[in-house]
């Protein structure tokens, strides 16, 4: 790739760590892995559901809780919580795991869909880990994504209407 | 903020790409652009101006001709964006190390531990 390619916001970061490939597969996919370490500095994260399979979303709800990121965010005029959500797209254990970020809530960042791809390997020394970030995937996953969760909110709608009043776990 | 997301929709089209790539080298004419891809004027005027509306390309008219080249600034617009993902990342797989860390010793089954 040239330094010129317009492609170029598809990028790669990598890393090692001393841990195996098991832990680090934890740390990617379960609530409390999750909730250890995804947020951006100064927010907590709480996971509020997890649906780990293509297709499959993760829904979590990230609070500013450090002074500076509170004081940004009322700034803003954003409110201190905001609820985000991950799309798997490849969940395949403990090597590979691909998911679209619908809102990734970043404060700086602007909110765009990004297709992950997380690729874990055992090594001799731990685990090798690499990120490779595309924000230029096709229209058509995106329209398709988009019609996918309006439909699924038109359901929760049309359920929620039947149902009200009453009370759901 | 709306303008990533012009650029990006405005960029995540594989045509569109290809009109960057022949545009690349410097100024080109629509019919110099058509005759290097395999889709009608039409298209490529389409698709020329959606790039030029998200900022990408710009237009000058010389004579009869209307000439396309890139626009740097929005490159530039990529690469801060870029930069800045790329930052959030980095910090993040720093927390993501240290939650691996914390959580070393995992592997004995012995402590049932209380999950939330």
């Amino acid at each position: 790739m040239t330094p010129n390619a317009p492609n170029r916001a598809r990028y790669s970061i990598e890393r090692s760590y001393a841990a195996t490939i098991d832990q680090c597969w934890a740390l990617w996919t379960t609530r409390a892995g999750i909730e250890s370490w995804w947020g951006p500095e100064g927010f907590e994260v709480s996971v509020t559901t997890i649906d780990l399979r293509a297709g499959g979303e993760m829904v979590y709800r990230m609070t500013a809780v450090a002074p500076e990121q509170v004081a940004f965010m009322q700034r803003a005029g954003m409110p201190l919580a905001t609820e985000a959500r991950v799309t798997y797209t490849e969940v395949s254990p403990p090597a590979r795991l691909a998911f679209k970020t619908l809102a990734d809530f970043v404060p700086g960042v602007a909110a765009y869909e990004v297709a992950t791809l997380v690729e874990l390997q055992a090594t001799a020394a731990g685990t090798r880990l690499v990120l490779t970030f595309d924000a230029m995937h096709d229209d058509v996953w995106t329209e398709r994504a988009r019609a996918g969760h309006e439909s699924q909110l038109r359901k929760l709608d049309a359920l929620l209407a039947r149902r009200a009043g009453s009370a759901s776990a | 903020m709306n303008s990533h997301m012009t650029l990006f929709s405005a960029l995540a089209d594989p045509a569109r790409l290809r009109i960057i790539e022949a545009i690349k080298a410097g100024e080109c004419a629509v019919g110099d652009i058509v005759e290097s891809m395999d889709i009608h004027q039409s298209g490529v005027s389409r698709h020329l101006r959606i790039l030029t509306e998200a900022g990408v390309v710009q237009m000058r008219p010389d004579g009869q001709k209307r000439l396309y080249s890139l626009r740097r600034e929005a490159f530039d617009q990529l690469d801060a964006w870029v930069a800045r993902h790329r930052r959030h990342w980095e910090s993040r797989l720093d927390r993501f190390g240290a939650a691996l860390e914390r959580g070393k010793p995992p592997t004995r089954t012995r402590n049932p531990e209380k999950s939330r």
